[in-house]
């Protein structure tokens, strides 16, 4: 056991059990370790995002992973087993440990990990479940998890909806690039794309754009189907910033139900690691910023969860496109 | 007498499941006190074919194409998308791939119903048929 894994905060005081739902196993090793986890500075505002993110290939330590497992509810983990072979069942877990070692911290360590329960939204969107008892606090917390294969990231944002989606910059298609966006994206963005002659160029402003709108998608919690890809066309500005805007000829008619698809809505689009592309979206209803407006505030962390975590925003390792 | 709407004897063809059926209770029923219905069941409940055995290999082969599972991962009409790995963009290649291989058009909201293998050949199944 290694003892880095028992710090504590430095003056922190002993904390009271936390209020839990259900017996979980007790006298497990990951007990005490929530209280190292570190406590993030404060999200400042709602206009500010957080995204920790870990690599599963990096993270190999058995007892390690067996102290994430410890984190999971019994339906995570019996989720996380369905999944075809070690490696998804592998990421699968890792997620839900992200997921609840983020949130954690952002409670100013008073809910252990293990304490979280969630719930869906009637679209299948994942929310936290808070006890209506009274007996525990609540934090107007949303949270937002992307995948890929080599890394995994969890966005939390304070009383506003976000998504977040990740995806490798170097990600082939097995279908033609312009064949997925003319069925999938609107036509501006479809000459946006076929303007472009290298091909990998043309590959990489493809994957650009999906991460936007998946993230819009995700954030809106509405489901694929609840904003189709080609109803709206994210713009790359040439101010860098990203205009999310209706697609004309689709949304015109009234029936089609495009009024979800409101402008509020803030992006943010880095590089991550020279290997990924990242894109943030939360709605934003501030009213009166329209030029010249703040833009979103992102900062990402690195984390092995208990272990070790590193702020890389702020450096070559995130940078950003907006 | 009782009508009942349910799983369907070796009299089908075709074996039928009945989805969103509400619980029939059984209790005093005896052979000669219960009919069975075979008209056109109530709109509130939809019948579905199990897809048909070619349309779901078709299916599990498109899938393997576009996942590139490791050797020897069994996929089948049980086999849930998201437990094999897909992800969105994976999945609506796997999509545009059914559309190409089967000649249809797949609406946003029926891809976003499907979870398994058989959920796509059943939709395939239903919308080759309609055309």
């Amino acid at each position: 056991m290694h003892h880095r894994l028992l710090l504590r905060r430095r003056g922190a005081m002993p904390l009271p059990s936390p209020p839990q739902p259900a017996p979980r196993t007790p006298g497990v090793a990951g007990g005490r370790l929530f209280a190292s986890l570190p406590s993030p500075p404060p999200l400042q505002s709602r206009r500010e995002v957080h995204v920790w993110y870990l690599c599963p290939d990096e993270l190999n330590d058995h007892s390690q992973l067996d102290m994430y497992k410890e984190l999971l509810s019994p339906s995570e983990r019996k989720n996380a087993l369905a999944m075809n072979g070690p490696r998804l069942q592998k990421d699968a877990m890792l997620s839900r440990a992200l997921l609840r070692t983020t949130l954690s911290r952002y409670t100013d360590a008073k809910i252990d990990p293990r304490s979280f329960e969630f719930k869906k939204n009637k679209f299948g969107k994942p929310e936290i479940l808070w006890q209506s008892d009274g007996s525990s606090m609540e934090w107007p917390l949303h949270f937002n998890i992307s995948h890929t294969s080599s890394l995994i990231a969890c966005g939390i944002a304070m009383d506003t909806l976000i998504g977040i989606d990740v995806e490798e910059k170097k990600r082939k298609t097995v279908k033609n690039i312009l064949s997925l966006a003319r069925r999938y994206f609107t036509p501006s963005e479809v000459d946006y794309l076929a303007k472009i002659s290298d091909s990998d160029a043309q590959q990489k402003e493809f994957i650009k754009l999906w991460t936007l709108k998946e993230a819009y998608v995700k954030a809106l919690g509405r489901g694929f189907s609840g904003a189709p890809f080609n109803r709206f066309s994210n713009q790359l500005e040439t101010n860098n910033r990203i205009q999310i805007s209706k697609a004309a000829k689709v949304c015109n008619d009234s029936d089609s139900g495009c009024d979800y698809l409101s402008e509020n809505w803030r992006f943010a689009l880095a590089g991550l690691n020279s290997s990924y592309y990242m894109a943030v979206c939360i709605e934003d209803n501030s009213r009166g910023s329209e030029n010249g407006s703040v833009p979103l505030g992102l900062k990402v962390w690195k984390t092995i969860p208990f272990i070790e975590d590193t702020l890389v925003s702020g450096t070559d390792a995130v940078k950003l496109i907006t | 007498m009782a009508a009942i709407a349910g799983s369907a004897t070796a009299s089908f063809a075709r074996p039928v499941k009945a989805v969103n059926v509400s619980p029939v209770s059984f209790a005093g029923l005896r052979k000669d006190n219960v009919s069975f219905r075979l008209q056109p069941v109530p709109q509130r409940f939809t019948v579905v074919c199990a897809a048909k055995k070619e349309t779901v290999d078709r299916v599990c082969d498109i899938v393997k194409k576009q996942l590139v599972l490791p050797e020897g991962t069994e996929v089948s009409g049980a086999s849930k998308f998201t437990d094999l790995g897909a992800d969105s963009l994976d999945t609506v290649e796997i999509v545009m791939g059914l559309e190409e291989a089967f000649k249809i058009t797949v609406e946003e909201s029926s891809a976003q119903s499907i979870a398994t293998v058989e959920d796509a050949a059943e939709l395939i199944d239903n919308l080759v048929s309609a055309k």
